[in-house]
């Protein structure tokens, strides 16, 4: 049996097929970033809906038997599979039962499953104790038809949305942040709730003949605290009334003081949510960009765009070039891009990040690039340097492209001063006027191209003027009128806007 | 190529590698600076002409016979003091050529008012450059290669001389692939001093006097240059 297991933990924990199929699914039940987790939520959500509205109907109407078997068998179905594989997802059993062999191994001594196995299972059995999991388990049970009761447990299907609906987490956190407040408000209201309905029970109980038991006066005390005041029980003597009073009153001090922690609560945390909120919409693309320091140079690249981007996020730890942005209209949040948590919190995984580095400093800089670079190399991170010094240390931090503003102001002044004429129609291209862009065309989204020899596509008659080929990192300036196109090559080209459009719709299709 | 006299004011962070680049391609620079610590820099680093000035004084610049220099540079550490100096010098000389580098948004608007015949924008063509790195980064590096490296591929310009074999053909006819060489653009004397880009679609004659801009390996360029020069046969 030992063996049995053993080897069976053996051959999981060594088969690459099964750990991808795991992480797989970890990823997208429990990885709000990944691209396909949307599918998974909406399914989930249809099911839900679906089987609380049989409920709600049924009360009332017959229902097809159909619409019964989808909701006992095939939802619940549904639901326990995703139990089961949320439970399978949280911990690796089979790597701990490897991990105490080997420790076993190396130790010397006698190999016991029993122990990673109750290491392992306690791992599950926590899990299944977390309120998600309850929840979801009491969310499967209506299946079972006998007890007629279950059926309410329809119910925490519903429940089962605040897994999906992310404000409710958020409103749950925002009071955990006032436990103390809360608890203390809810003490004395348990306390004053019990005084006064005691002292009630006791003063009125053979007098008010509503009154009949402890529970009674009880629930009068909490019905009047409230401020509800439903009148079904009421104070007939004089010392009752007074007791009345005095729950009234304090009953308003309560509800304007747990009002007032509540709001507060949210009021501090109102700039983070909102600010979570524009991370996860910005998490939502394929490909975005992060911007760190909103200083002249950030305002100039959005005063430069001609068309309005919408995937970028401003990061600044400045609050007050925060502001400065969000009044400018751009969408920016105050936090510290040098952080490794900052940048954790975007979808770093399936998504396209293009950083640009543009505080003042240099030292900001390097440290942000590090750090994006830390986290992942998939981050590509373009870089403000001061000087040319520092354009090697920036290149050492892995940065894609190191940008200097000041070599970049002087070479336009030399060729300003030294070749005039030219100076104006460098400008124009290297501005990316329309009259006269260089853009390039990457072959293998346009599949038609590939073959043809540069002859074939008459350049000419589309106004284009051909440059030539970036093929394998090597640039091939004019290449001769017989060369083919290859499958990874990049042509350059240089015209104007609607050439270079009609160009590409003109090769997009399979002509 | 020629020898062009500029007029250097400033030789600070971006005044230092001007005069240097400027130095190195044979033009003759002037250098004033109104600080000590450049001036000296400038005068240790072989500039020996160098002046030191308070720009702020006109008859200190009316002294330097700004006219009598082909372009005068601005660039200045100071942003203020580089507005006044534009200033002053478009108030005291109607017609030179004035080039000024700004390093903000608001500096760029003022020194246009100034008068500064052209204004580069330190934060302009950088933003520029990220928007070109993000949507085309193989144009842009091989772009840059060109403008920056002395040889390889590079730009330049041709006066068309007389009775070059060129003249009087139109743009669309000439093959220009047998001198590997390509035609970006042109300024068409007729026209006026306009660079019409070879993409624009019209179809030029070339005459005497034209100046047109080609694209090449530099040797081949120069090439190009002497057989331009040769007679219509």
């Amino acid at each position: 049996m030992k063996q049995i297991l053993l080897s069976f933990a053996l051959f999981l924990n060594g088969s690459k097929r099964y750990r991808s199929i795991k992480d797989f699914i970890r990823d997208i039940l429990t990885n709000p970033d990944n691209p396909h987790k949307k599918y998974i939520d909406i399914t989930i959500i249809f099911l839900i809906i679906t089987s609380v509205f049989i409920l709600i109907y049924e009360v009332k109407n017959p229902v097809h038997e159909y619409f019964d078997l989808y909701d006992i068998y095939f939802v619940s179905f549904v639901f326990a599979i995703e139990y089961l594989l949320r439970l399978w997802v949280h911990n690796d059993l089979s790597g701990h039962i490897i991990q105490e062999y080997n420790d076993a191994r190396y130790l010397q001594r006698d190999f016991s499953l029993w122990t990673p196995l109750k290491k392992g299972l306690a791992e599950k059995f926590q899990y299944m104790l977390t309120p998600a999991a309850l929840i979801d388990i009491l969310a499967i049970l209506p299946a079972y038809r006998p007890l007629r009761i279950l059926r309410i447990f329809v119910l925490f299907r519903v429940l089962k949305l605040l897994r999906y609906t992310k404000s409710i987490k958020q409103f749950m956190e925002v009071l955990s942040n006032k436990k103390f407040e809360l608890l203390t408000l809810l003490f004395l209201l348990f306390f004053i709730v019990m005084v006064s309905g005691i002292a009630m029970y006791v003063l009125e109980e053979r007098i008010n003949p509503h009154i009949e038991s402890l529970f009674d006066a009880i629930y009068w005390a909490l019905v009047t605290i409230s401020t509800v005041g439903y009148g079904d029980i009421s104070p007939v003597t004089g010392e009752g009334r007074t007791i009345s009073i005095l729950i009234i009153i304090s009953g308003i001090a309560m509800i304007s003081f747990s009002t007032s922690v509540i709001v507060s609560a949210f009021s501090e945390k109102l700039s983070e949510l909102k600010e979570n909120r524009i991370i996860e919409q910005i998490n939502k693309n394929k490909s975005f960009l992060l911007i760190c320091g909103y200083g002249q140079m950030a305002k100039m690249f959005f005063r430069q765009n001609e068309i309005e981007m919408s995937n970028y996020i401003i990061l600044d730890n400045n609050f007050e070039k925060v502001q400065l942005a969000i009044k400018d209209g751009y969408r920016a949040i105050h936090e510290d891009a040098s952080r490794h948590d900052t940048l954790q919190k975007f979808n770093i995984e399936h998504a396209k990040i293009t950083m640009l580095c543009l505080a003042d400093n240099d030292v900001e800089n390097i440290y942000i690039a590090l750090n994006a670079k830390s986290i992942s190399h998939k981050i590509k991170v373009i870089a403000r340097a001061s000087s040319s010094a520092m354009a090697s240390k920036y290149e050492y931090a892995g940065v894609d492209h190191v940008l200097l503003p000041n070599v970049v102001a002087n070479t336009m002044i030399h060729t300003a001063i030294t070749q005039p004429t030219m100076h104006k129609a460098i400008h124009a291209i290297l501005t990316g006027k329309n009259i006269a862009r260089i853009d390039e065309l990457h072959v293998n989204t346009y599949p038609t191209l590939i073959g043809k020899n540069i002859e074939a596509l008459n350049f000419k008659k589309s106004k284009l003027l051909f440059m030539g080929i970036e093929r394998e990192g090597e640039f091939m300036f004019n290449p001769s009128l017989s060369t083919c196109i290859e499958s990874h090559d990049i042509l350059l080209v240089m015209g104007r806007q609607i050439s270079l459009d009609y160009f590409k719709t003109l090769h997009e299709g399979n002509v | 190529m020629f020898s062009k006299k500029i007029l250097l004011f400033g030789y600070g962070k971006h005044g230092k590698f001007i005069a240097k680049g400027l130095h190195e391609d044979g033009l003759s620079v002037k250098v004033i600076e109104s600080s000590l610590d450049f001036y000296t820099a400038a005068k240790e680093d072989g500039f020996e002409d160098a002046l030191h000035i308070d720009v702020t004084e006109d008859e200190e610049l009316r002294a330097l016979n700004p006219d009598k220099y082909e372009q005068i540079v601005c660039v200045m550490d100071d942003a203020h003091l580089n507005v006044f100096l534009t200033l002053s010098l478009r108030s005291l000389y109607t017609e030179c050529y004035i080039l000024a580098l700004s390093d903000s948004i608001h500096t760029t608007k003022k020194l246009q008012m100034a008068g500064a015949n052209k204004v580069i924008d330190l934060y302009e063509v950088s933003a520029n450059k990220i928007h070109n790195i993000l949507n085309r980064p193989v144009a842009t590096k091989i772009l840059e290669k060109f403008v920056t490296e002395k040889d390889g591929i590079s730009f330049q310009e041709m006066l068309i001389p007389e009775d070059s074999f060129l003249i009087g053909r139109m743009t669309d006819e000439i093959d220009f692939s047998p001198f590997g060489v390509l035609l970006l653009g042109m300024i068409d004397k007729e026209l006026g001093h306009a660079f019409i880009f070879i993409t624009a679609g019209i179809n030029h004659k070339i005459d005497t006097g034209d100046t047109i801009v080609c694209i090449g390996d530099k040797e081949k360029l120069k090439a190009f240059e002497k057989e331009i020069k040769k007679r219509r046969v």
